[in-house]
């Protein structure tokens, strides 16, 4: 009976999920202004970055600080597909297989290492990565004499609207993913090593292999929103792709909305990318802003916003309306 | 026909002598962390169906010795053979594939997963030698039941204990390595213990045991391996063994 209650509320959570989705969708098609289509489609695309960094910080416990690598090397991808005659279309996935394919090549490497030595073992790639592009030329001509920047050819006749409804597809798409993975047995053997990993190998889960999946998962999905990203501003530079700000706006938004949380990112993500916005006419200050925001939520609320929701018991209510709802359904 | 009788009886021979041959050998396993030998040129078998004692003062070298099975290190030398099988080189994963599951001294539960998910983790993952298990079952065997909806985290001491060997229980092993599930019990807990370990037992589970309580180690082993800075000093029934001298000498100098 509680089972068959869960199953229901999980139905009638997927259809307001739905709803939200379509609404969100039809804003394009009934004149938003385009300045909010705008904040959205940054939103969408934090929101994805933030979701995948969750799946690894939050559910795998992989301190990934290499986001911007695979931002950059999505972006670059596609980028430099254009220049040959790719369509950006293709060259979308071909960014994300290629960011897939990175974090294949590094995954050796990088997991051997555990803990704090991972993260800094990450750290290090996206800066290796910009001193790589920063020379490296293989389309085109020289730029400034150097390698360095590539525009996005073909992408002026896009509109806004195409590119947010992208955007809304990748952030959709990285809810779901992590939505199935943590129904899924992925999902536990996940949780398993993020508590504790001898203890989970000496149950029988090849740590390794459920590591790579979960970061073969999440660097192609950064790598979709980073080229997606790079539709929107048609243009490409290693200070800016492999940029720092890559690790800090999914990291903030993860450890500001709830670590390992699923609505977690979502909160954290609405929140960053509004303060980016408000923030953005005060330049430096606005890193300051935001750094004491961080250091705030870390000391006050540990398990951030979402946390602190399922503490006070703010659940509870939308629960109990969702069951009340599905009374009525039940008997009509 | 005389050929024929004669091949059936090489072959009947030869089952026998695989039941009583050990289920796991240890042999000539050694292992040092920098100077330190704390494992030498250990040789020994566990036979299907026994209880196996390992006992040795502190820092004699007994969990090294379950850490070596269970494949978090590798030997220096020597070879560690399960079922007939070399296992030397084989990671923790596979090693609980095959059947052997193991406790930690200081239980390590998944704390956020719920006590049945814990289980559900090694039943999921470590289970691959077909058999379906009712977790139900294992968690009432150590009475915890009631708690299967508890966060893992929020459980005592001593029902963390008893949950690391629900845990191994649930990967369906046929080799158990029980590392000191008795200790920083009460008194008045040992006999639930004992009992407990009986029942493991009757499920036709061959178990390795590191205890240092006196009272369960002579009460649950068929066997007991004294081993003493990393070498072994005895080998025998429990009788045996505390008469030993070089045992003695090793507990009280």
């Amino acid at each position: 009976m509680v089972v068959r209650d869960k199953m229901k509320l999980l139905r009638l959570t997927t259809l307001v999920s739905v709803a939200v989705l379509v609404v969100l969708a039809l804003f394009p098609l009934i004149g938003i202004p385009l300045s909010w289509l705008n904040y959205l489609f940054s939103f969408f695309i934090y929101l994805a970055l933030a979701n995948m960094w969750n799946l690894l910080a939050g559910y795998t416990g992989l301190i990934c600080l290499c986001p911007a690598a695979f931002v950059g090397l999505a972006g670059y991808t596609m980028a430099i597909g254009t220049h040959v005659g790719v369509p950006f279309q293709v060259g979308l996935i071909a960014g994300a297989a290629v960011a897939a394919l990175f974090a294949l090549i590094i995954s050796y490497p990088v997991f051997r290492m555990k803990g704090i030595y991972f993260a800094i073992g990450t750290l290090v790639l996206p800066e290796a990565l910009k001193a790589w592009f920063n020379f490296w030329r293989p389309v085109g001509n020289e730029y400034q004499g150097m390698g360095a920047g590539y525009s996005v050819v073909g992408v002026a006749g896009i509109t806004l609207g195409e590119k947010y409804w992208l955007a809304l597809a990748i952030a959709a798409a990285s809810i779901f993913v992590v939505h199935i993975i943590l129904r899924a047995r992925l999902g536990l053997g996940l949780t398993a090593i993020r508590d504790n990993e001898n203890t989970a190998a000496s149950s029988g889960v090849n740590i390794f292999r459920l590591k790579l999946s979960s970061f073969l998962i999440a660097a192609f999905i950064m790598g979709l929103a980073g080229a997606a990203y790079y539709i929107h501003v048609p243009s490409i530079q290693p200070k800016g792709g492999f940029n720092i700000s890559w690790l800090l706006l999914p990291l903030m938004a993860t450890v500001i909305g709830g670590e390992g949380s699923e609505e977690g990112p979502i909160i954290g993500a609405a929140i960053v990318t509004f303060l980016r916005f408000l923030l953005a006419d005060y330049g430096a200050w606005s890193l300051f802003i935001q750094g004491i925001i961080l250091v705030v939520v870390v000391v006050v609320m540990p398990q951030g916003i979402a946390g602190l929701l399922r503490r006070v018991g703010a659940y509870r209510f939308p629960q109990k309306l969702f069951q009340a709802a599905e009374g009525k359904i039940h008997k009509t | 026909m005389v050929v024929k009788v004669l091949c059936d009886t090489i072959q009947r021979s030869k089952k026998v002598t695989m039941s009583e041959t050990a289920v796991l050998s240890i042999d000539g396993v050694s292992k040092s962390f920098g100077g330190i030998h704390a494992i030498q040129n250990i040789t020994f078998g566990v036979r299907a169906g026994e209880v196996l004692g390992l006992m040795g003062p502190n820092g004699a070298g007994k969990t090294t010795l379950l850490n070596l099975i269970a494949g978090v290190y590798r030997p220096d030398s020597g070879r560690i053979l399960f079922e007939g099988r070399d296992i030397t080189r084989y990671p923790p994963h596979k090693i609980c594939h095959l059947g052997i599951a193991r406790t930690y001294q200081i239980p390590q539960p998944f704390t956020s997963l719920l006590v049945q998910d814990n289980l559900m983790v090694a039943a999921k993952y470590g289970n691959k030698r077909g058999d379906t298990l009712e977790l139900d079952e294992i968690l009432d065997l150590v009475d915890l039941l009631k708690q299967k909806d508890t966060i893992a985290g929020d459980l005592a001491t001593v029902s963390l204990k008893r949950l690391e060997l629900a845990r191994a229980l649930a990967s369906n092993p046929t080799l158990i390595l029980l590392d000191e599930v008795a200790a920083g019990s009460t008194e008045a807990e040992l006999p639930r213990i004992l009992d407990i370990t009986k029942q493991v037992r009757k499920m036709g589970k061959t178990i390795i045991l590191v205890e240092h309580v006196m009272k369960v180690m002579v009460e649950a082993v068929d066997r007991i391996i004294v081993i003493d800075k990393g070498e072994k000093i005895a080998e025998g029934t429990p009788g045996e063994v505390m008469e030993d001298e070089k045992v003695l000498a090793a507990y009280f100098g």
